[in-house]
């Protein structure tokens, strides 16, 4: 399958679908798109499929983003995997927080489809 | 979006600047996830259906509970622009619509001021449907209700704060 496998975390079903409506949107090329509601099932997700992108939530039940992102850097098939972070939390102590655990770009809700893009693309390496 | 605005500690400020930063809260997330332009309406209809209600807690260097209220057609409304979806596909994603654009308003408003943007934590948002219900909230302080037209329907934002 060609473009992009994307892993979307949050608790809102209706965000993970505002998010991948945007990012289809966007104009990244976009293949398998795959789900989780907390950071532990994105864990699980991570383990059982090969993932190129994870856009995730940070105030989540069970396991929040930054905690799933911590996670992630001692794992060795998912320490690569770009993150960037799509929350409400916009404060600079938090987006200086996620950065230092391994995120690399944060996009502050509402949000739009150019907003995801120019944060997504350069993380991608890939002009689509 | 602006830089954030420092609160003022001298008695000149008042609610009303807060109400200006709700309303531009909700103007902006209406428009970047739903399309649509909020248009401010005079007073709060009491007899407008309120048929789903959001609330989202802050705690911090200010309590309190932001609310949205709207008719059941308005959150079917929001969950199928919100989601590009019409009819029963939008109606069941509503509540989840309206409970996240309350949750962005709320992240919106704390945003545009400096002394929240870091230090004011927001609740997981909860979601009431029907209209036969009282809130009790165990505040004592200040109350503004911020009321627009969308789609030519009520939507009222209320900011509950302890003093």
């Amino acid at each position: 399958m060609s473009g992009i496998r994307a892993l979307i975390v949050d608790d809102s079903s209706v965000m993970r679908k505002v998010v991948e409506r945007c990012l289809r949107q966007s104009g990244i090329d976009v293949g398998e798109v795959y789900n989780a509601s907390n950071g532990m099932e994105a864990l699980a997700v991570i383990n059982e499929n090969t993932v190129d992108l994870v856009l995730t939530d940070i105030n989540m039940p069970v396991m929040d983003g930054l905690e799933f992102i911590k996670q992630m850097q001692g794992m060795d098939n998912a320490k690569r995997i770009p993150v960037v972070m799509i929350t409400t939390e916009g404060g600079e102590k938090q987006v200086m927080e996620a950065l230092s655990l391994g995120a690399k770009g944060y996009i502050r809700k509402p949000f739009t489809p150019d907003q995801v893009r120019e944060q997504v693309v350069p993380i991608l390496g890939r002009p689509s | 979006m602006s830089a954030p605005t420092s609160i003022p500690s001298d008695s000149s400020f008042s609610l009303e600047s807060w109400r200006t930063f709700l309303r531009d809260a909700a103007k902006e997330v209406f428009a970047m996830m739903l399309g649509a332009e909020l248009k401010d309406a005079d007073q709060p209809d009491p007899t407008a259906e309120a048929e789903v209600t959001a609330m989202v807690g802050l705690a911090g260097p200010i309590s309190g509970v932001l609310s949205l209220r709207c008719s059941a057609a308005v959150s079917i409304e929001i969950a199928g622009r919100m989601l590009g979806l019409t009819g029963s596909d939008a109606e069941s994603h509503r509540c989840d619509a309206v409970g996240e654009t309350c949750n962005m308003v709320a992240g919106a408003f704390k945003a545009k001021l400096s002394e929240l943007q870091n230090s004011c934590m927001l609740s997981v948002p909860t979601v009431i449907t029907g209209n036969d219900y009282a809130v009790h909230p165990l505040l004592v302080g200040n109350r503004m209700d911020v009321p627009f037209l969308f789609d030519g329907q009520v939507v009222c934002l209320s900011l509950e704060i302890s003093d």
